[in-house]
């Protein structure tokens, strides 16, 4: 993973000490709440409902094993003993002191993190592919653009005081891990016309109150002009974004209103004042940073792995575990694997210290001490190897973390909600925890296989609703919590919308709408058809008909 | 209101300042420092010029600066006015007025800014602001020597991150 050189280091000293006398001026009343807040912004601190949360920024989800002991640290010293690892592979904590947020940022700098742009309106943390570097399907790694986008948007002089918040998503693979059409620009690593690599970029996309697919606003771009293309994407945001209502402040908004034609037009013009000009950095630096993602020394191993043919054969609920958490790595012998932070009853992406450190001391044992945080808020061991899966699935039984239950209904993405969220019209959490205890029962969630369920507390939608096979919305009215449902969203490369069935449910009532819903596809599938396969080939109709009980 | 400069390494200090903001329908004073907003400017540019010993023109972040660029040669200041500070349009005029346009003289930043700002706006090519009496002088000349190091090639001179890398000094 990149490592730190002394000027990355040296930004993230002096950003811990530019915060520290932001802060002092704060309670010292020089700066007002209002000049004061895109500044704690700019560092990841939120005022929430019942205190200051901090987001910590994991870049494109890499940790090592030494941050996520570093994280668990902070847990237990300046939190609850606990962090919340979120949808855009960061993690927050949730109890926060104004006064001792400094300090944290200090802590953090001393194993090479920050919680920079984790907030406002600025270019936010980079997110991508949580199997980054170990996929077989990939072209190229997408941490290295992610790295180089990183440091290009770190402080950038023009573009920190955008018309709203900026996401950038990176694959390198045709398959899409990471929703890269619902970010403000979605990055994909492709094959150009000679075979050589460079991108697909889309723009435009997002979630929120408005959900959009991001058109492609450009098939083909070489490798080396990556900069300069996404510095004429954020100039033309930032000139034309709108300014006058924050709901429609997206680069969404602006790329819908004047159409995506005319965008890419005006992106395209400006990229021609721009590609000449500097902003594309040198191919020495491109190789520096990408030494840092060379591969680790793997051994030569031949498969099958009988010890791992064995166990399975022992353990059917090992082998369960294996066929949904463990998935194929590009090195023969190795194993990528993912634990589930959804266990049946659990708050999705919550993990103690403890966990933590238990989870870095089998990153250090058994995966080159490195893990990986997906936006499924799940933790990923990235370099395991098969004949080690045993004891690896056996220490996770102990942290309470070895559900099989990856990718399958109880692999539940819930936003924070009313729980804490300041924004929040409904609780997330107690319907996710709700719906996993339902179908807590591993042969049953088996059965009903690929299905993912993504919840939000309001229509900000960072639950990302809109996305889920089965999405679920959390709206009030006249002070109830009512869950609408939409069914149907996706967020791989088949990206598309959920639809919403109709009126919303009480929350004692939603679970029984979603149990008739997937009882209503295990009747009506055909043999290995997937729920969404399904949906897509039934139409709303029948699951409709179903959630409200006329079926 | 006071003027300071903004330059690379230097502690911004007021400077005494010739320019004045005319108020609508004023007459330039012949020889005067004038500043007009760019909609006048648009409409009396060739009797400003001709009077006036120094011509600037005010633009807020809703102005688009291709419509200035006729004229940037003849200008000696251009006034950057921030209706709030989170208008981040502005820093993107400011460097297309420099890099794009060339425009040499005074850019200079007035209106709703905060001093953690300084720095973004030093880089985007201004070189002096304007600030009212409550602005917070001394914390200024801290913040704009916040950072010692930066990633993006930008308007101030000193090196970028990427040029002392390519020179072996990063490890
Ligand atoms: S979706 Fe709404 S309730 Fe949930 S975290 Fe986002 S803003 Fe808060």
């Amino acid at each position: 993973m990149y490592i730190y050189d002394k000027f990355d280091q040296t930004i993230v000293r002096e950003r811990v000490a530019a915060f520290r006398d932001q802060v002092a001026r704060r309670l010292a009343g020089e700066l007002d709440e209002d000049h004061f807040r895109p500044l704690r912004l700019m560092n990841g601190l939120y005022l929430q409902l019942h205190a200051y949360m901090l987001r910590v920024a994991i870049p494109y989800g890499t940790l090592s094993s030494a941050q996520l002991r570093r994280l668990a640290y902070i847990a237990r010293k300046y939190d609850r003993g606990y962090g919340h690892f979120t949808t855009r592979q960061n993690i927050q904590y949730n109890w926060i002191k104004l006064e001792e947020a400094p300090d944290i940022l200090s802590d953090l700098a001393d194993v090479q993190m920050h919680g920079i742009q984790t907030s406002g309106n600025c270019i936010r943390n980079v997110t991508a592919d949580h199997f980054s570097g170990v996929a077989g399907d990939e072209i190229d790694d997408p941490r290295v653009t992610s790295e180089i986008l990183r440091q290009w948007s770190t402080f950038h002089p023009e573009f920190s005081f955008l018309p709203r918040k900026f996401k950038i998503a990176v694959t390198g693979a045709a398959h899409d891990r990471a929703a890269i059409k619902f970010h403000d620009i979605g990055i994909q690593v492709v094959r150009g016309p000679d075979g050589e690599v460079g991108y697909a970029i889309y723009a435009g996309g997002g979630m929120g109150r408005t959900p959009v697919v991001a058109p492609l606003i450009r098939g083909y771009l070489p490798k080396a002009e990556l900069l300069s293309y996404v510095e004429a994407i954020l100039r033309v945001y930032n000139r034309y974004g709108r300014r006058d209502n924050i709901y429609k402040a997206r680069i969404k908004i602006l790329v819908r209103e004047i159409g995506a034609a005319e965008f890419t037009r005006q992106v395209e013009e400006e990229w021609k004042l721009i590609r000449t000009t500097g902003v594309n950095l040198p191919a020495a630096e491109e190789a520096r940073i990408r030494r840092f993602f060379a591969p680790p020394p793997y051994d030569t191993i031949a498969e099958p792995v009988a010890s791992l043919t064995q166990a399975k054969a022992a353990s059917p609920a090992f082998a369960r575990w294996i066929e949904t958490n463990v998935h194929t790595h590009k090195v023969p012998g190795y194993a990528i694997v993912t634990i589930s932070l959804k266990p049946p009853g659990g708050i999705p992406g919550d993990a103690s210290a403890e966990q933590m450190e238990a989870i870095a001391d089998l990153a250090d044992r058994y995966s080159f001490a490195e893990i990986r945080v997906s936006h499924i808020q799940n933790l990923i061991l990235p370099n395991v190897k098969q004949a080690d899966l045993f004891a690896i699935w056996q220490a996770l039984g102990k942290i309470g973390f070895a559900d099989a239950n990856a990718g399958l209904i109880g692999d539940i993405i819930a936003c924070p909600g009313l729980d804490y969220c300041a924004l929040a019209n409904a609780r997330s959490i107690p319907i996710s925890q709700a719906i996993s205890e339902r179908f807590a029962d591993p042969a049953r969630s088996a059965e009903i296989g690929p299905l993912q369920i993504k919840i939000s507390g309001c229509i900000n939608a960072c639950g990302h609703h809109h996305a889920g096979h089965i999405g679920i919305l959390g709206v009030d009215r006249a002070g109830e919590e009512l869950y609408q449902i939409t069914l149907g969203g996706a967020a791989d490369q088949t990206a598309e919308i959920g639809a919403l069935i109709g009126p919303g449910f009480k929350s004692a009532d939603a679970v029984d709408a979603i149990e008739r819903i997937v009882d209503t596809y295990l009747k009506l599938r055909q043999p290995g058809e997937e729920f969404l396969v399904a949906y897509r080939r039934l139409g709303q109709a029948p699951f409709k008909e179903a959630a409200y009980g006329r079926a | 209101m006071a003027v300071l400069n903004l330059a690379p390494g230097e502690t911004p200090v007021a400077r005494p300042d010739p320019w004045v903001l005319l108020a609508d329908g004023e007459a330039p004073t012949v020889g005067a420092h004038v500043i007009v907003p760019f909609a006048r400017f648009k409409v009396e540019h060739n009797e400003l010029l001709a009077k006036a010993a120094a011509v600037g023109v005010a633009i807020g972040g809703a102005d688009v600066v291709e419509e200035l660029a006729p004229w940037v040669a003849r200008l000696q200041l251009v006034l950057l006015q921030f209706g709030v500070f989170k208008d981040g349009r502005l820093f993107t005029s400011a460097r297309l007025l420099r890099e794009r346009f060339g425009f040499r003289g005074d850019l200079r930043a007035t209106g709703d800014f905060i001093p953690d700002q300084a720095v973004f706006l030093l880089r985007s090519g201004v070189t002096s602001l304007e600030v009212g009496e409550a602005f917070p002088v001394e914390t200024l000349a801290r913040v704009v020597r916040a950072y010692s190091v930066r990633y993006q090639r930008a308007l101030d001179p000193q090196p970028v991150i990427i040029d002392q890398r390519l020179q072996g000094n990063g490890a």
